[in-house]
Parts: structure tokens; C-alpha cells; sequence
């Protein structure tokens, strides 16, 4: 019974957006102009940076372009999903619960959505990388993506149940361009990020993405670690914040 | 006349309800201006351009904030607003004062946001030429509320339209004036002439009588885009 309304209410969220053809189009034309655009732009100046293990490698500007922009795309664009997914749920799903939903089964409903908006931008982001860079290891390269995608996502959920939209639109850029953009950047000074770096919810993905893009032997298990723990920690949190703000609402008008 | 400066004044208090969007207003400019910008003449050297130097650098980085925070804010009041202008209209305003009051207040929106970003590009580097800085600062920002409330005209779904002011802002950015080497129709972005003015006060060089005309072109072009949407969102079912 609540495999059905879950799998019902999961179909009729892939529904709302495939009714939206514009959201699909952006969501892949986004990433897919950034990227290509961002390698394309680039020149092949000499660079070294610094690897998850120690090593230096010497690089290209062209390449390091190409190792890193997907995790940018991907987490600005999750990040924006995010809130809106959040805004919707919380607009629309405490009517399912007054219907008999338990507050639970429309959250997960919600975030499949959002899950499945993710993933197709992770899948453009390295459909197109793939056609300017190839990784020494694909695994963690793009496991890297898939944490970032959640990681941001979820942190766009969470900005979408506490903020106003515009205010969370206006964080989500903030946090995406300092985080990813400047402070984990290898593109940037020495390329090795400074210590606080690790403070930050990109820290972990990108070390991994940057493993993954240049070593063909792991040497990033720490840095896995932190961004399996980021991303369960706010997929936990974003799940229990709608939930309880969901329940608590439809409780309310009953 | 007292109506419209009502509603205007609401319309800006609409905004700066939620205390973190003041506080973001203030920060992200200042963010883009002392941190962004640090990063930028890195960031454009790869991309081989030629915006070198921290007067420039940080100069275009107060248009940038600028642009941006104008166009998501101009995008919102379009998309979240259409009702309640729509009702404002019927009631008696107008849709055309309802336009009007909407354009003022993202415009002294937008004059926040850019006083920000110069009072910041000041401190940080001085400025060579300090108003032509500010009129090239304050036409991105009047460019991008045209930005913004074309998008929010044509597109109806929140999350599609805030990805599309992203992208056309991508799209500027990458194309302006000393970013790149390459040229082509993308060469053409609608910051692109004040991008051009604000480099040259930042670094000290004057701009020709044609290049303001452009930018000055650019910006009335915007609020008349704007004046049209904010107008047929006001308009459309009010009778």
C-alpha cells in the first residue's frame, strides 16, 4: 500500500516535469554550454597542482579546465533545482498528507524528482567533459559529480525550506562560486587548496574529482569519506526539514 | 502621484523583507569586488584574454554583481508578482503605474546594489574616473533589470527562468570585452559596451562620445524591455 502511493506519487512528480520541457531543455543546455564552452575558451598554459596523496602533477590550464568545470555546473545546477523542488514541496505536498500521504512518503517523492533532475545533469556534464577530457580514472571522477549533484542539491533544498526564493537563488550562487569556484579551484595559486578549505562542503568531490581526473590509482579515500558524510548529513536533514514541515502544516489546516 | 510612490516604496519593502536578502545585497557585490576579482585576471589570462591588472579586474567584477543581483531580482518580480498587479491594475492603478512603480523600484534596487559595488571598488583599488565607474556600474545593473524582466515575461516555471538568467549571464560574462580570444557572434553580450566603459574608468583611460552613446542605448532599450514586461504581467486578464 505505501509501495503504491510512494511509486504513484513519484509518477506523478516525473510527470509535473515532463510537462516542463523548457526546465529539461535548460538542464541540459546549461551545463552543456558552460562546459564546452569554458574548455574551448581555455589555453593549454603549463600548471602544476597538487594530488590527494601529495604528488604534483604539471598540467594544462586546458586540462585542469576540463577536470573541474562539470563539478561547477553540476552543483550550481542541482543547487538551483534544489530550492525549487523544496519551494514546490512545500507549496504543494501537505495537500497529499491531508489526503492520507504520510509526510514521509511525499518527501521521498520530492526528492526522487529532484534526484532524477540531478542525475540528468550529471550525465550531460560528463557526456560533454568526455568529448574534451578523458580522467585517468572514471570511477572517481564521476563519483565526484554524483556527490557534488547531492551535496548541492541538498544544500538547495535546504536554502528553499529556510529562505525566501530570492534570497536562496542569490546563496546558492555565492556559496557555488566560493566554494567550488575559488576556494577548491586547482585553477587558482599553487594548486593545492589552503587548509580551511576542507571546511567546505565541496572539498571532499572536487579532491576526488581531481584524484580521479589525473591518477589512475586511488589515493582519495579520506576525501570520499568527508563527501559521503556531507551529503548524508544534509540528505538527512533536508529530509526530516520537509518532512516535519510538511506534516506539521497539513496537521495544521486539518 | 502619492499611489504610485505607495506602491513603489512597497514594492522595494517587498524585497527587503526577508533580512538575508538586505544582507545579500550588501555582500555579494562586496564579495565579488574583494574576492572574485582577485581570482579574475587568473582566470582570464587562461581563458587568453587580456583583462590583466587589479583595477580592471575589479572593476568589471562590481559590474558583474551588479548585473546579476538586478536580473534575478527584476526575474522575481515579474514571476512572483503577477497576480497582485494584476489586481493592483484592476483596482484602479493601472497597469502602466503598476509598470512604472515595479521599474522604480528595481531601479533603486539597482542603484543600491551599484552604490555597493563602487563605494567597495573605491576602498579596495581607488578609482581613476569615479563616475564615469559609477554610470558604467549602474547600466549593468539597469541592463540586467531589462534581462530579468524579459525572462520573467516569457517564462512562466521559477526554476526555468532563474536558470536562464544564469545562462544568459554565463553567456555575458564569457563574451565580454578582454575575457577571451576568440570573437564571433557571442562577442556581442548586452554588457558588452559598458563592460568596455567600466575597464577604461578603472584603469584611467577616457571613452569616446560613441561608446556612451551605445551603453546609454543599451540601457534605455533595457527599462523600455522592462516598462513592456512588468506592463503585460500587469495587464493580461485585468479587463
Amino acid at each position: 500500500m505505501a509501495a503504491g502511493r510512494l511509486s504513484t506519487a513519484i509518477a506523478m512528480g516525473t510527470r509535473e516535469q515532463r510537462r516542463r520541457p523548457l526546465l529539461l531543455i535548460l538542464l541540459v543546455v546549461f551545463p552543456a554550454y558552460v562546459i564546452s564552452r569554458s574548455i574551448a575558451e581555455t589555453q593549454a598554459t603549463p600548471h602544476t597542482i597538487g594530488l590527494p596523496g601529495g604528488d604534483l602533477v604539471l598540467t594544462s590550464m586546458k586540462e585542469l579546465h576540463g577536470a573541474v568545470m562539470a563539478g561547477t555546473a553540476i552543483a550550481f545546477a542541482a543547487g538551483l533545482c534544489g530550492v525549487f523542488v523544496m519551494q514546490s514541496a512545500l507549496a504543494g505536498d501537505r495537500r497529499l498528507v491531508l489526503a492520507g500521504y504520510r509526510a514521509g512518503e511525499a518527501v521521498l517523492a520530492r526528492l526522487a524528482v529532484l534526484a532524477a533532475d540531478t542525475a540528468l545533469v550529471v550525465a550531460v556534464s560528463f557526456a560533454v567533459t568526455s568529448l574534451f577530457f578523458t580522467p585517468a580514472a572514471w570511477v572517481p571522477f564521476a563519483c565526484a559529480g554524483v556527490l557534488l549533484g547531492v551535496i548541492y542539491g541538498a544544500l538547495g533544498a535546504l536554502l528553499g525550506a529556510l529562505l525566501d526564493k530570492l534570497a536562496a537563488t542569490y546563496l546558492m550562487l555565492f556559496l557555488v562560486m566560493t566554494d567550488l569556484g575559488i576556494v577548491q579551484n586547482p585553477m587558482f595559486g599553487d594548486g593545492t587548496p589552503v587548509g580551511w578549505a576542507a571546511a567546505l562542503p565541496g572539498h571532499g568531490p572536487v579532491r576526488l574529482m581531481v584524484d580521479g581526473a589525473y591518477s589512475p590509482t586511488f589515493h582519495a579515500g579520506g576525501e570520499l569519506l568527508l563527501g559521503l558524510g556531507w551529503a548524508a548529513a544534509l540528505g538527512t536533514t533536508v529530509y526530516l526539514l520537509l518532512a516535519r514541515a510538511v506534516g506539521t502544516d497539513a496537521e495544521r489546516m486539518a | 502621484m502619492s499611489a504610485f510612490a505607495t506602491v513603489g516604496g512597497s514594492f522595494v519593502r517587498e524585497h527587503l523583507r526577508a533580512p538575508l536578502t538586505l544582507a545579500l545585497l550588501v555582500v555579494i557585490p562586496v564579495f565579488f569586488v574583494l574576492i572574485f576579482a582577485s581570482v579574475l585576471g587568473e582566470f582570464a589570462d587562461a581563458l587568453g584574454g587580456t583583462l590583466a591588472g587589479g583595477a580592471a579586474t575589479s572593476a568589471i567584477s562590481a559590474g558583474w554583481a551588479a548585473a546579476f543581483l538586478c536580473g534575478a531580482l527584476a526575474f522575481f518580480q515579474v514571476s512572483s508578482s503577477r497576480g497582485a498587479d494584476r489586481r493592483l491594475a484592476a483596482a484602479g492603478l493601472g497597469a502602466a503605474r503598476v509598470a512604472l512603480a515595479r521599474i522604480a523600484a528595481a531601479v533603486a534596487l539597482g542603484v543600491v546594489v551599484s552604490a555597493v559595488a563602487f563605494v567597495t571598488l573605491w576602498a579596495r583599488n581607488g578609482i581613476a574616473h569615479p563616475w564615469h565607474s559609477a554610470a558604467a556600474i549602474l547600466a549593468f545593473a539597469l541592463i540586467y533589470v531589462g534581462v530579468g524582466a524579459l525572462v520573467g515575461a516569457l517564462v512562466s516555471g521559477q526554476l526555468e527562468g532563474s536558470l536562464l538568467v544564469v545562462l544568459v549571464f554565463a553567456v555575458d560574462a564569457f563574451s565580454g570585452p578582454s575575457m577571451t580570444s576568440s570573437g564571433g557572434i557571442l562577442a556581442h553580450g548586452p554588457t558588452r559596451d559598458a563592460a568596455k566603459l567600466l575597464i577604461a574608468a578603472g584603469t584611467g583611460q577616457s571613452s569616446s562620445g560613441g561608446e556612451w552613446g551605445a551603453v546609454a542605448a543599451a540601457v534605455t532599450a533595457a527599462l523600455a524591455v522592462a516598462f513592456g514586461a512588468f506592463w503585460l504581467a500587469a495587464r493580461s486578464r485585468s479587463g
